[in-house]
Protein backbone atom coordinates (compact mmCIF):
# COMPACT_ATOMS: atom_id res chain seq x y z
CA UNK A 1 0.00 0.00 0.00
CA UNK A 2 2.98 2.42 0.80
CA UNK A 3 4.18 2.13 -2.65
CA UNK A 4 2.90 4.47 -4.71
CA UNK A 5 1.23 3.14 -8.02
CA UNK A 6 2.24 4.11 -11.35
CA UNK A 7 -0.29 5.74 -13.95
CA UNK A 8 -0.83 3.27 -16.57
CA UNK A 9 -0.45 5.21 -20.01
CA UNK A 10 -3.12 4.42 -22.28
CA UNK A 11 -2.72 5.23 -25.54
CA UNK A 12 -5.78 6.80 -27.11
CA UNK A 13 -6.57 6.64 -30.90
CA UNK A 14 -6.50 10.69 -31.65
CA UNK A 15 -9.36 9.92 -34.28
CA UNK A 16 -12.14 9.25 -32.26
CA UNK A 17 -10.38 9.53 -28.32
CA UNK A 18 -11.18 5.77 -27.49
CA UNK A 19 -8.70 4.04 -26.21
CA UNK A 20 -7.23 2.28 -29.55
CA UNK A 21 -8.38 -0.90 -28.79
CA UNK A 22 -11.84 0.39 -28.49
CA UNK A 23 -11.69 1.96 -32.05
CA UNK A 24 -13.06 -1.66 -33.30
CA UNK A 25 -15.93 -0.62 -31.46
CA UNK A 26 -15.86 3.22 -32.12
CA UNK A 27 -17.96 5.72 -34.13
CA UNK A 28 -15.87 5.51 -37.46
CA UNK A 29 -13.39 2.49 -37.44
CA UNK A 30 -12.71 3.33 -41.09
CA UNK A 31 -10.84 6.72 -40.36
CA UNK A 32 -9.28 5.02 -37.36
CA UNK A 33 -7.35 2.33 -39.38
CA UNK A 34 -4.40 4.74 -40.74
CA UNK A 35 -3.86 6.04 -37.43
CA UNK A 36 -4.27 2.63 -35.91
CA UNK A 37 -1.62 1.12 -38.33
CA UNK A 38 0.72 3.51 -37.63
CA UNK A 39 0.70 3.62 -34.07
CA UNK A 40 -0.79 0.67 -32.95
CA UNK A 41 -0.06 -2.11 -35.12
CA UNK A 42 -0.01 -4.78 -32.80
CA UNK A 43 -3.43 -4.77 -31.42
CA UNK A 44 -5.33 -5.29 -35.12
CA UNK A 45 -2.39 -7.96 -37.13
CA UNK A 46 -5.16 -8.39 -39.65
CA UNK A 47 -5.23 -4.50 -40.29
CA UNK A 48 -1.48 -4.32 -40.82
CA UNK A 49 -1.94 -7.32 -42.88
CA UNK A 50 -4.46 -5.51 -44.81
CA UNK A 51 -2.49 -2.30 -45.48
CA UNK A 52 0.59 -4.58 -46.82
CA UNK A 53 -1.50 -6.21 -49.08
CA UNK A 54 -2.60 -3.00 -50.26
CA UNK A 55 0.75 -1.21 -50.29
CA UNK A 56 2.15 -4.28 -52.48
CA UNK A 57 -0.69 -3.95 -54.28
CA UNK A 58 0.03 -0.52 -54.92
CA UNK A 59 3.80 -1.02 -55.52
CA UNK A 60 2.77 -3.50 -58.09
CA UNK A 61 0.38 -1.00 -60.23
CA UNK A 62 3.16 1.60 -60.32
CA UNK A 63 5.86 -0.87 -61.44
CA UNK A 64 2.98 -1.89 -64.10
CA UNK A 65 2.12 1.62 -65.19
CA UNK A 66 6.19 2.58 -65.54
CA UNK A 67 6.36 -0.69 -67.69
CA UNK A 68 3.74 0.01 -70.16
CA UNK A 69 3.66 3.99 -70.14
CA UNK A 70 7.12 3.51 -72.14
CA UNK A 71 4.73 1.31 -74.41
CA UNK A 72 1.80 3.41 -75.18
CA UNK A 73 -1.44 5.20 -74.25
CA UNK A 74 -2.84 2.61 -71.95
CA UNK A 75 -0.20 3.12 -69.34
CA UNK A 76 -1.33 6.91 -69.11
CA UNK A 77 -4.61 5.42 -67.68
CA UNK A 78 -3.19 2.97 -65.34
CA UNK A 79 -0.94 5.54 -63.74
CA UNK A 80 -3.70 8.18 -63.51
CA UNK A 81 -5.52 5.49 -61.63
CA UNK A 82 -2.25 4.43 -59.36
CA UNK A 83 -2.22 9.00 -59.07
CA UNK A 84 -5.69 8.75 -57.72
CA UNK A 85 -5.76 6.34 -55.17
CA UNK A 86 -2.27 8.15 -54.03
CA UNK A 87 -4.15 11.31 -53.93
CA UNK A 88 -6.87 9.40 -51.72
CA UNK A 89 -4.68 7.84 -49.32
CA UNK A 90 -3.71 11.76 -48.33
CA UNK A 91 -7.32 13.57 -48.30
CA UNK A 92 -8.12 11.14 -45.94
CA UNK A 93 -6.80 12.11 -42.78
CA UNK A 94 -7.81 15.73 -43.90
CA UNK A 95 -11.20 14.81 -44.28
CA UNK A 96 -11.25 13.19 -40.52
CA UNK A 97 -9.75 16.57 -38.96
CA UNK A 98 -12.40 18.83 -40.49
CA UNK A 99 -14.86 16.35 -39.13
CA UNK A 100 -14.15 17.60 -35.65
CA UNK A 101 -13.30 20.78 -36.60
CA UNK A 102 -17.02 21.17 -38.31
CA UNK A 103 -18.52 20.34 -34.65
CA UNK A 104 -16.27 22.89 -33.23
CA UNK A 105 -17.31 25.57 -35.57
CA UNK A 106 -21.04 24.66 -34.84
CA UNK A 107 -20.85 25.15 -31.22
CA UNK A 108 -18.50 28.43 -31.46
CA UNK A 109 -21.38 30.36 -33.68
CA UNK A 110 -20.33 34.04 -33.45
CA UNK A 111 -22.90 35.48 -31.27
CA UNK A 112 -23.31 37.24 -28.38
CA UNK A 113 -26.12 35.83 -25.80
CA UNK A 114 -27.24 38.21 -23.14
CA UNK A 115 -29.66 36.88 -19.91
CA UNK A 116 -30.58 38.42 -17.05
CA UNK A 117 -30.61 36.74 -13.83
CA UNK A 118 -33.07 37.66 -10.91
CA UNK A 119 -30.36 38.15 -7.62
CA UNK A 120 -32.51 38.86 -4.89
CA UNK A 121 -36.20 40.19 -6.12
CA UNK A 122 -35.31 43.47 -7.43
CA UNK A 123 -31.78 42.86 -8.00
CA UNK A 124 -30.58 41.50 -11.00
CA UNK A 125 -27.41 40.69 -12.65
CA UNK A 126 -27.15 40.76 -16.58
CA UNK A 127 -24.73 38.22 -18.11
CA UNK A 128 -23.01 38.88 -21.93
CA UNK A 129 -21.56 35.59 -23.21
CA UNK A 130 -19.82 35.59 -26.66
CA UNK A 131 -18.62 39.07 -27.01
CA UNK A 132 -14.84 37.10 -27.39
CA UNK A 133 -16.32 35.40 -30.12
CA UNK A 134 -15.97 38.80 -32.16
CA UNK A 135 -12.52 39.66 -31.38
CA UNK A 136 -13.25 41.85 -28.84
CA UNK A 137 -11.03 42.09 -25.94
CA UNK A 138 -13.23 41.16 -22.56
CA UNK A 139 -11.18 43.78 -20.10
CA UNK A 140 -11.79 46.42 -22.48
CA UNK A 141 -15.51 45.72 -22.71
CA UNK A 142 -15.96 44.78 -19.16
CA UNK A 143 -14.60 48.48 -18.41
CA UNK A 144 -17.25 50.16 -20.68
CA UNK A 145 -20.05 48.46 -19.56
CA UNK A 146 -19.02 49.93 -16.62
CA UNK A 147 -18.23 52.94 -16.97
CA UNK A 148 -21.57 53.16 -19.35
CA UNK A 149 -24.41 51.88 -16.52
CA UNK A 150 -21.91 52.92 -13.71
CA UNK A 151 -22.16 49.80 -11.98
CA UNK A 152 -19.54 46.95 -11.45
CA UNK A 153 -19.06 44.69 -14.49
CA UNK A 154 -16.84 41.68 -14.27
CA UNK A 155 -15.39 39.02 -16.28
CA UNK A 156 -16.37 36.00 -15.22
CA UNK A 157 -15.23 32.27 -15.87
CA UNK A 158 -18.90 30.64 -16.92
CA UNK A 159 -19.66 26.82 -16.53
CA UNK A 160 -17.59 25.94 -19.73
CA UNK A 161 -14.37 27.40 -19.41
CA UNK A 162 -15.92 30.42 -21.45
CA UNK A 163 -15.12 33.91 -20.37
CA UNK A 164 -18.41 35.90 -19.42
CA UNK A 165 -19.00 39.59 -18.64
CA UNK A 166 -21.36 39.80 -15.49
CA UNK A 167 -22.68 43.38 -15.29
CA UNK A 168 -24.58 44.33 -12.08
CA UNK A 169 -28.02 45.23 -13.02
CA UNK A 170 -30.55 45.30 -15.04
CA UNK A 171 -29.10 46.84 -18.42
CA UNK A 172 -31.27 44.70 -20.81
CA UNK A 173 -32.88 47.75 -21.99
CA UNK A 174 -29.98 49.15 -23.78
CA UNK A 175 -27.51 46.99 -23.95
CA UNK A 176 -28.02 45.77 -27.74
CA UNK A 177 -27.60 49.52 -28.69
CA UNK A 178 -24.28 50.12 -27.11
CA UNK A 179 -22.78 47.08 -27.97
CA UNK A 180 -23.85 47.65 -31.78
CA UNK A 181 -22.71 51.01 -31.33
CA UNK A 182 -19.30 50.19 -29.27
CA UNK A 183 -18.04 47.46 -32.14
CA UNK A 184 -19.03 47.84 -35.22
CA UNK A 185 -18.62 43.91 -36.01
CA UNK A 186 -20.93 42.89 -34.09
CA UNK A 187 -24.08 42.95 -35.48
CA UNK A 188 -27.43 43.25 -33.96
CA UNK A 189 -28.80 40.17 -35.77
CA UNK A 190 -26.08 38.35 -33.66
CA UNK A 191 -27.51 39.51 -30.29
CA UNK A 192 -29.55 37.10 -28.58
CA UNK A 193 -31.30 37.28 -25.07
CA UNK A 194 -32.60 34.58 -23.07
CA UNK A 195 -35.98 34.53 -21.96
CA UNK A 196 -37.62 31.49 -20.27
CA UNK A 197 -34.58 29.65 -21.31
CA UNK A 198 -35.66 30.34 -25.14
CA UNK A 199 -33.10 32.39 -27.59
CA UNK A 200 -35.42 35.00 -28.56
CA UNK A 201 -33.48 37.66 -31.20
CA UNK A 202 -32.83 41.02 -29.80
CA UNK A 203 -33.47 42.73 -33.05
CA UNK B 1 -26.74 8.30 -17.33
CA UNK B 2 -24.36 10.25 -19.49
CA UNK B 3 -25.14 9.32 -22.62
CA UNK B 4 -26.45 12.93 -23.66
CA UNK B 5 -23.81 15.03 -21.07
CA UNK B 6 -22.38 18.05 -22.31
CA UNK B 7 -21.08 20.77 -20.21
CA UNK B 8 -23.98 22.79 -20.59
CA UNK B 9 -25.76 20.72 -18.68
CA UNK B 10 -23.75 21.97 -15.66
CA UNK B 11 -26.08 23.91 -13.78
CA UNK B 12 -23.71 25.34 -11.18
CA UNK B 13 -20.22 24.43 -10.14
CA UNK B 14 -18.12 26.01 -7.54
CA UNK B 15 -15.38 25.86 -5.26
CA UNK B 16 -16.21 24.19 -2.45
CA UNK B 17 -15.05 24.57 1.32
CA UNK B 18 -12.23 23.03 2.95
CA UNK B 19 -14.15 21.10 5.25
CA UNK B 20 -16.62 19.59 1.91
CA UNK B 21 -12.94 19.09 0.43
CA UNK B 22 -11.68 17.02 3.45
CA UNK B 23 -15.22 15.49 3.07
CA UNK B 24 -15.45 14.14 -0.12
CA UNK B 25 -11.26 13.37 -0.10
CA UNK B 26 -12.44 10.88 2.92
CA UNK B 27 -15.22 9.60 1.34
CA UNK B 28 -13.05 8.54 -1.44
CA UNK B 29 -10.30 6.98 0.15
CA UNK B 30 -13.18 4.78 1.91
CA UNK B 31 -14.33 3.63 -1.63
CA UNK B 32 -11.04 3.26 -3.12
CA UNK B 33 -8.51 2.42 -0.19
CA UNK B 34 -5.58 1.69 -2.80
CA UNK B 35 -5.72 5.08 -3.99
CA UNK B 36 -4.99 6.68 -0.44
CA UNK B 37 -1.31 6.99 -1.71
CA UNK B 38 -2.29 8.96 -4.72
CA UNK B 39 -4.74 11.06 -3.36
CA UNK B 40 -2.23 14.04 -2.79
CA UNK B 41 -1.51 13.73 -6.76
CA UNK B 42 -5.08 13.25 -7.87
CA UNK B 43 -6.42 16.21 -5.50
CA UNK B 44 -4.32 18.30 -4.74
CA UNK B 45 -4.54 20.38 -1.15
CA UNK B 46 -3.21 23.26 -2.65
CA UNK B 47 -5.15 23.38 -6.12
CA UNK B 48 -9.01 24.19 -5.53
CA UNK B 49 -11.56 21.30 -6.43
CA UNK B 50 -14.39 22.26 -7.78
CA UNK B 51 -17.32 20.46 -7.25
CA UNK B 52 -20.33 21.02 -10.15
CA UNK B 53 -23.61 20.17 -10.07
CA UNK B 54 -25.40 18.90 -13.09
CA UNK B 55 -28.86 17.89 -13.67
CA UNK B 56 -30.48 14.23 -11.62
CA UNK B 57 -28.57 15.29 -8.80
CA UNK B 58 -24.66 14.51 -10.53
CA UNK B 59 -22.19 16.32 -9.02
CA UNK B 60 -18.65 16.16 -10.99
CA UNK B 61 -15.37 16.77 -8.80
CA UNK B 62 -13.02 18.04 -11.20
CA UNK B 63 -9.63 19.35 -10.53
CA UNK B 64 -7.93 22.44 -13.18
CA UNK B 65 -11.24 21.71 -14.85
CA UNK B 66 -10.31 18.22 -15.37
CA UNK B 67 -13.41 15.78 -13.83
CA UNK B 68 -12.20 13.21 -11.94
CA UNK B 69 -14.87 11.99 -9.66
CA UNK B 70 -18.56 11.85 -9.64
CA UNK B 71 -21.67 10.61 -8.09
CA UNK B 72 -25.18 10.65 -7.92
CA UNK B 73 -27.03 12.17 -4.82
CA UNK B 74 -25.09 11.15 -1.59
CA UNK B 75 -24.24 8.25 -3.65
CA UNK B 76 -20.58 6.66 -3.76
CA UNK B 77 -17.91 8.58 -5.76
CA UNK B 78 -17.10 6.91 -8.40
CA UNK B 79 -13.79 7.51 -10.76
CA UNK B 80 -13.97 9.04 -14.49
CA UNK B 81 -12.97 6.72 -17.03
CA UNK B 82 -9.98 8.42 -17.89
CA UNK B 83 -8.54 8.43 -14.44
CA UNK B 84 -9.36 4.38 -14.02
CA UNK B 85 -7.16 4.27 -17.72
CA UNK B 86 -4.57 5.30 -15.40
CA UNK B 87 -4.65 3.31 -12.12
CA UNK B 88 -6.83 0.16 -13.40
CA UNK B 89 -6.84 -1.39 -10.14
CA UNK B 90 -8.83 0.62 -7.70
CA UNK B 91 -11.91 -0.80 -8.39
CA UNK B 92 -13.73 -4.56 -8.48
CA UNK B 93 -13.47 -5.42 -12.15
CA UNK B 94 -16.27 -7.74 -13.99
CA UNK B 95 -15.66 -8.66 -17.32
CA UNK B 96 -17.82 -8.81 -20.49
CA UNK B 97 -18.24 -11.35 -23.25
CA UNK B 98 -17.00 -9.57 -26.46
CA UNK B 99 -20.79 -9.74 -27.98
CA UNK B 100 -22.09 -6.62 -24.85
CA UNK B 101 -19.69 -4.70 -25.45
CA UNK B 102 -20.87 -2.88 -28.56
CA UNK B 103 -24.26 -2.88 -26.33
CA UNK B 104 -22.22 -1.45 -23.42
CA UNK B 105 -20.42 0.97 -25.48
CA UNK B 106 -23.88 2.35 -26.55
CA UNK B 107 -25.13 2.69 -23.07
CA UNK B 108 -26.89 -0.41 -22.44
CA UNK B 109 -26.89 -1.68 -18.77
CA UNK B 110 -24.79 -4.59 -18.51
CA UNK B 111 -27.26 -8.01 -17.92
CA UNK B 112 -26.39 -10.95 -16.36
CA UNK B 113 -25.44 -13.71 -19.40
CA UNK B 114 -22.46 -10.96 -20.48
CA UNK B 115 -20.87 -11.63 -17.73
CA UNK B 116 -21.24 -15.21 -16.89
CA UNK B 117 -20.79 -16.49 -19.95
CA UNK B 118 -17.38 -17.96 -21.10
CA UNK B 119 -15.70 -14.66 -22.06
CA UNK B 120 -17.01 -13.15 -19.07
CA UNK B 121 -15.87 -12.62 -15.60
CA UNK B 122 -16.76 -11.96 -12.29
CA UNK B 123 -15.10 -11.40 -9.08
CA UNK B 124 -16.92 -13.19 -6.27
CA UNK B 125 -16.38 -10.60 -3.78
CA UNK B 126 -18.32 -8.33 -5.91
CA UNK B 127 -21.52 -7.33 -3.17
CA UNK B 128 -24.56 -5.23 -4.94
CA UNK B 129 -24.79 -1.30 -5.30
CA UNK B 130 -21.03 -1.21 -5.42
CA UNK B 131 -19.35 0.54 -8.06
CA UNK B 132 -17.25 -1.43 -10.55
CA UNK B 133 -15.09 -0.99 -13.43
CA UNK B 134 -16.49 -3.19 -16.85
CA UNK B 135 -13.33 -4.43 -18.76
CA UNK B 136 -14.18 -6.24 -21.70
CA UNK B 137 -12.84 -9.63 -22.94
CA UNK B 138 -9.50 -9.45 -24.82
CA UNK B 139 -9.33 -5.98 -23.97
CA UNK B 140 -6.58 -4.55 -21.17
CA UNK B 141 -8.16 -1.21 -20.52
CA UNK B 142 -11.98 -0.57 -18.82
CA UNK B 143 -14.95 0.33 -21.08
CA UNK B 144 -17.12 1.62 -18.54
CA UNK B 145 -18.08 2.49 -14.85
CA UNK B 146 -20.98 0.15 -13.32
CA UNK B 147 -22.87 -0.11 -10.29
CA UNK B 148 -24.03 -3.73 -9.28
CA UNK B 149 -27.68 -4.28 -9.31
CA UNK B 150 -26.65 -7.66 -7.64
CA UNK B 151 -24.16 -9.60 -5.65
CA UNK B 152 -21.89 -10.93 -7.91
CA UNK B 153 -22.95 -14.74 -6.34
CA UNK B 154 -26.82 -13.52 -7.58
CA UNK B 155 -25.67 -12.75 -10.59
CA UNK B 156 -24.60 -16.07 -10.90
CA UNK B 157 -27.48 -18.01 -9.51
CA UNK B 158 -30.34 -15.84 -11.29
CA UNK B 159 -28.01 -14.96 -14.46
CA UNK B 160 -31.07 -12.62 -15.86
CA UNK B 161 -31.78 -9.57 -16.06
CA UNK B 162 -30.03 -6.49 -15.76
CA UNK B 163 -26.62 -7.23 -13.23
CA UNK B 164 -24.93 -4.04 -13.62
CA UNK B 165 -26.36 -0.32 -14.10
CA UNK B 166 -24.13 1.13 -16.70
CA UNK B 167 -23.16 4.63 -15.23
CA UNK B 168 -20.70 5.95 -17.61
CA UNK B 169 -19.20 4.42 -20.82
CA UNK B 170 -16.46 5.22 -23.05
CA UNK B 171 -17.46 7.89 -25.91
CA UNK B 172 -20.27 8.54 -23.30
CA UNK B 173 -21.04 12.57 -22.90
CA UNK B 174 -18.69 12.61 -19.73
CA UNK B 175 -16.38 10.76 -21.51
CA UNK B 176 -16.04 13.76 -24.35
CA UNK B 177 -16.06 16.53 -21.92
Amino acid sequence: MAEKPEPVHVLYCQMCGLPAEYCEFGPDFEKCKPWLIQNAPDLYPDLLKEANDKQAEKVADQLQAVGISSSGDGGGAREGQADSSGSNAASKPEEVKRLPGGKIKKKDKQEVVIEKIVRNKRKSITVVKGLDLFGVKLSDASKKLGKKFATGASIVKGPTEKEQIDVQGDISYDIVEFITETWREVPESAIFFIEDGRKVPAA
Amino acid sequence: MFKKFTLEDISAQNQVKASVQRKIRQSIVDEYPSLEPLMDDLLPKKSPLIVAKCQNHLNLVSVNNVPLFFNIRDGPYMPTLRLLHQYPNIMKKLQVDRGAVKFVLSGANIMCPGLTSPGGALDDEVEEETPVAIMAEGKQHALAIGFTKMSAKNIRAINKGIGVDNMHYLNDGLWKV
